[in-house]
């Protein structure tokens, strides 16, 4: 709340060129990253979910000859805390004050998104909404009369089709015209007079003042604690004691109190700007969400995506696959080969450690074409909003597994990325639930990348190593579950309350750019690990360490894993990134040097085998150092007994 | 002073202490400074005398007795009933309304309010209702007009009366969703979990969550197919054995 925010708007005035902040605030799953990407020409990941943004992000524009600072934030539902996200955002604008804020209002949930903006009004910073997927209520039949809500409110309401960005401009626009707008609600004379009072005992520099005194009387814990740190324990004391007299006096509940009357205005500015036109409800997203979550006709839904995925991975790609190997490898691997006849040289660029073909290669024509096949299914299922949905059908499931409430949702986005669901999982307050969420998502699930290539490998060797594949990584993750909740300790339990984002037709632009970005940051990212990873394997080759190692290990992977001691190599690379492991894995299945069994063996343990880098740094983040590590050193110790348990049975139920 | 306001007084010190029984004090001084201006010796005294209330060391401590508390209880039972009717389900301002209410209707009525409004668990700012004898024995003599949630079919819609809540944040996420007295809510499915509809969103919760949620019994006019034709009123709302209202554990 304090100072820093003054001191920065000194700052300010002093200096020549002034930074105008922006702050892009809105319920989850309101288009606020969309607002960001058009705002400052940047791209974030955007989704049809909530939780898709979990940290601020910061950048630099002009807008209007000014330059301005752009944040986007994590949804937020009220200025009254729930979650630690929320708590993020909350943050930032006390501290920071930002300039102007623009709320982003999905035109489907104005009423919902009424309580924030009687929040962001009541604090009194410049406000400008944008008026999101206006296009789909129209096509609803609720029309929204966004110029009555811009004089009711006091503020420019700009009306968007974000996916299309085509009122950019008038959005920048109306950022010139951000106003605090008419603010007028009294919450009764007790309460008003309660605010004013708490009001004249705070902090002289503290700002938002009036917002913090609410907060107070509804005895908000975080900016208690706030306080605390920031004024002294004998300031709040006082404080307290304060909110304590004035409670008596109200003798009620100030959250439901203040509440109504906000409701009140609600419906009020709802019912005078919305027009309903009779349309049929029984239009086909609203269908589709329901078949997807039904307990009955929600699997085959799963399973048809699943086997579409499969089929196009294998299928697409493959031939993706054989058209840049024709045109990009073969020719490059027989021209270096002419011009450096064996040796030190060709080994290096093209043997089997070669940085152009372990390296350079195997990221461009091997794994390139499995994540350009799957991330486009994938962005597509994301923005159609199906993945939320799945926590309605798997819900029964976690509630085995010890997670009831709010972990249900991480473990389901883990299916895209698994140190984003990692770091969504700070909202959850039962440390029981934290622990078992954390350690399951990073250990049998795959990401969305580790998935496409895992079903590349499967499709090499037919659908039902895909089903048992993925059966055992299955059972192991549930087991695994089932184990930790018997273990870890603590009952409480917390209350599951998901909001399901509507179906939508995605736009194909929209999906195409998204896996754009996708495969760019791939390259940009995983290319020089690629390489490095070919290069330090070419060493541990030549200086005789790599056949050290296998030999030491081949104990574990020859006895106990059943597999070639070559697949130590993958092992390796696996350390490195996973993308570069199954590239060497797809060769080696392609080469004749994996079985059946093996390949199945393979793929179960490079899954579990050592969470990715990011989900490391991610889980300790979470979790502590100490346990974050131990947790990487658990799984990657149960990876070799599990994947060793599998290839027994396999071996003894399939046979060699 | 005339015998109405006498009782009146009398009513509040009671519920006083009442309360401050529910926050686990027994100090005078907590009496005093809580009554502000309407704390009165005379009528302590008479309470005493009566057997309502003890007092001990030296009279620093104050406490219910038995018979003190079997009158505390009507009074905030009755308090609290009138504040979930209200505030919640008539829509009005408990602000001035319900504190005048316990001082004049008897237990008959109060449990005719409570099986009224099905056995309310909590007012609305979340203080327990102490349960009456027709909750005891879950009476359905009257029928409720108001069910909880959980009771509905699939597919169909009512009005929220009130909500059950024990924790603020569960109060105020659910607020942020739009579902609070008044909204109209449709249950689509109840099976991994349930999922409900409220103001054109679709929210997923667990049980406990929709069977705090209560709602009222009577159709509502926005569902032609299904309301409003009365041979089918009784059948569509029949109960399902698993969720009898009556059942559910109150301590």
């Amino acid at each position: 709340v304090g100072d820093k925010g003054k001191s920065k708007k000194d700052d300010n005035s002093s200096s020549s060129r002034p930074v105008k902040r922006i702050a892009i605030i809105g319920l989850p799953n309101t288009g606020k990253s969309q607002v960001f990407n058009n705002l400052t020409g940047e791209y974030t990941l955007v989704a049809n979910y909530p939780l898709t943004t979990v940290e601020m992000k910061r950048s630099r524009c002009e807008i209007g000859g000014q330059i301005c600072e752009v944040i986007d934030t994590p949804g937020l539902h009220c200025l009254y805390i729930h979650s630690e996200e929320e708590l993020i955002v909350r943050d930032m604008i006390f501290k920071e004050a930002p300039d102007v804020i623009i709320q982003c209002i999905d035109a489907n949930q104005l009423k919902q998104s009424l309580t924030l903006t009687a929040d962001l009004l009541e604090l009194g910073i410049p406000l400008v909404i944008s008026l999101n997927a206006i296009d789909e209520t129209a096509r609803r039949g609720v029309l929204i009369d966004s110029d009555g809500l811009s004089r009711i409110l006091g503020v420019p309401v700009v009306e968007s089709v974000t996916a299309d960005g085509l009122s950019t401009k008038l959005l920048k626009d109306a950022i010139g015209r951000a106003s605090r707008g008419n603010w007028s609600l009294r919450y009764g004379e007790i309460i008003d007079e309660g605010i004013s009072a708490i009001v004249s005992e705070l902090p002289e520099k503290m700002s938002f003042k009036k917002k913090a005194a609410i907060l107070l009387l509804l005895s908000d814990p975080f900016l208690a604690d706030y306080l605390e740190a920031e004024y002294g324990e004998e300031k709040v004391a006082q404080l307290k004691g304060l909110v304590s007299r004035i409670r008596r006096r109200f003798r009620g509940n100030f959250g439901s109190a203040i509440n109504k009357k906000r409701s009140q205005w609600i419906a009020q500015i709802a019912e005078s700007t919305t027009k309903k036109h009779k349309i049929a409800p029984g239009e086909f997203s609203k269908v589709f969400g329901r078949m997807s979550r039904h307990p009955i006709f929600g699997l085959p839904i799963l399973v048809f995506f699943l086997v579409t995925t499969y089929l196009l991975v294998t299928h697409v790609a493959g031939f993706l696959d054989s058209i840049l190997s024709a045109a990009l490898l073969d020719p490059t691997v027989e021209y270096i080969t002419e011009l450096l006849p064996s040796g030190f040289w060709n080994e290096f660029l093209v043997g089997d450690y070669g940085i152009l073909t372990l390296g350079l290669f195997n990221a461009i024509v091997t794994i390139l074409p499995i994540l350009s096949v799957f991330f486009l299914m994938f962005g597509f299922l994301e923005d159609i909003g199906y993945i939320p949905n799945l926590c309605v059908l798997t819900k029964r499931i976690f509630e085995k597994i010890g997670l009831t409430g709010k972990a249900i949702m991480p473990l389901v986005l883990g299916f895209g990325c698994k140190t984003m669901a990692t770091l969504t999982t700070r909202g959850l307050r039962s440390k029981k639930e934290k622990f078992i969420a954390v350690y399951l998502i990073a250990f049998a699930l795959p990401c969305s990348a580790q998935m496409g290539i895992d079903i590349a490998i499967f499709g090499r060797i037919g659908f039902k190593a895909f089903m048992i594949g993925y059966g055992a990584l299955l059972i192991i993750e549930l087991c695994a579950g089932l184990a930790l909740n018997k273990i870890i300790k603590g009952e409480e339990k917390s209350f599951f309350l998901q909001e399901l984002p509507a179906i939508r037709i995605p736009s194909p632009k929209a999906i195409a750019k998204k896996t754009g970005y996708r495969l760019y940051w791939f390259l940009k990212e995983a290319i020089p690990i690629f390489i490095i990873a070919a290069v330090v394997l070419f060493l541990f080759d030549k200086t005789g360490v790599l056949d050290l190692t296998k030999t030491l290990m081949s104990p574990i992977v020859e006895g106990w894993l059943g597999l070639p001691r070559d697949i130590v190599d993958v092992l390796i690379l696996a350390i490195a990134r996973h993308e570069a492991a199954a590239g060497l894995t797809l060769k080696m299945v392609d080469t004749g040097a994996l079985n059946y069994i093996q390949c199945i063996v393979t793929v179960v343990i490079t899954t579990m085998f050592v969470p990715c880098f990011a989900n490391v740094v991610a889980m300790c983040k979470q979790m502590g150092v100490k346990t974050g590590l131990a947790m990487a050193a658990a799984i990657n110790t149960s990876s070799f007994i599990l994947a060793g348990i599998l290839n027994w049975i396999l071996v003894f139920t399939i046979g060699r | 002073m005339n015998p109405m306001n006498k009782k009146r007084e009398r009513d509040e010190h009671l519920e006083q202490l009442w309360y401050m029984k529910e926050e686990g004090t027994d100090s005078m001084d907590v009496l005093k400074t809580n009554m502000e201006q309407g704390y009165d010796a005379a009528i302590i005294d008479e309470l005493v005398s009566e057997g309502l209330v003890e007092l001990k060391h030296q009279g620093n401590t104050i406490t219910l007795t038995k018979k003190g508390r079997d009158s505390a209880r009507q009074l905030i039972r009755a308090h609290r009933l009138a504040e979930r009717l209200l505030h919640d389900v008539l829509g009005g301002d408990y602000e001035s309304g319900a504190c005048e209410f316990e001082h004049t209707v008897n237990p008959e009525l109060v449990d005719s309010i409570c099986i009224l409004l099905g056995h309310p668990r909590t007012c609305p700012h979340g203080m327990p209702i102490p349960e009456g004898r027709c909750c005891r024995q879950s009476s359905r003599t009257a029928q409720s007009s108001v069910i909880p949630l959980v009771e509905l079919e699939v597919a169909q819609s009512a009005r929220v009366a009130y909500i059950n809540c024990k924790s603020d944040q569960q109060l105020h996420k659910m607020d942020s969703l739009c579902i609070r007295p008044g909204a109209v809510v449709t249950l689509h499915q109840r099976y991994p979990t349930y999922v409900i509809e409220c103001e054109g969103s679709n929210i997923a919760m667990d049980e406990e969550i929709v069977s705090n949620i209560c709602v009222w019994r009577e159709p509502q006019n926005f569902q032609p197919s299904e309301a409003d034709t009365p041979g089918r009123k009784g059948r569509s709302y029949r109960r399902r054995g698993k969720f009898r209202h009556g059942k559910r554990g109150r301590s």
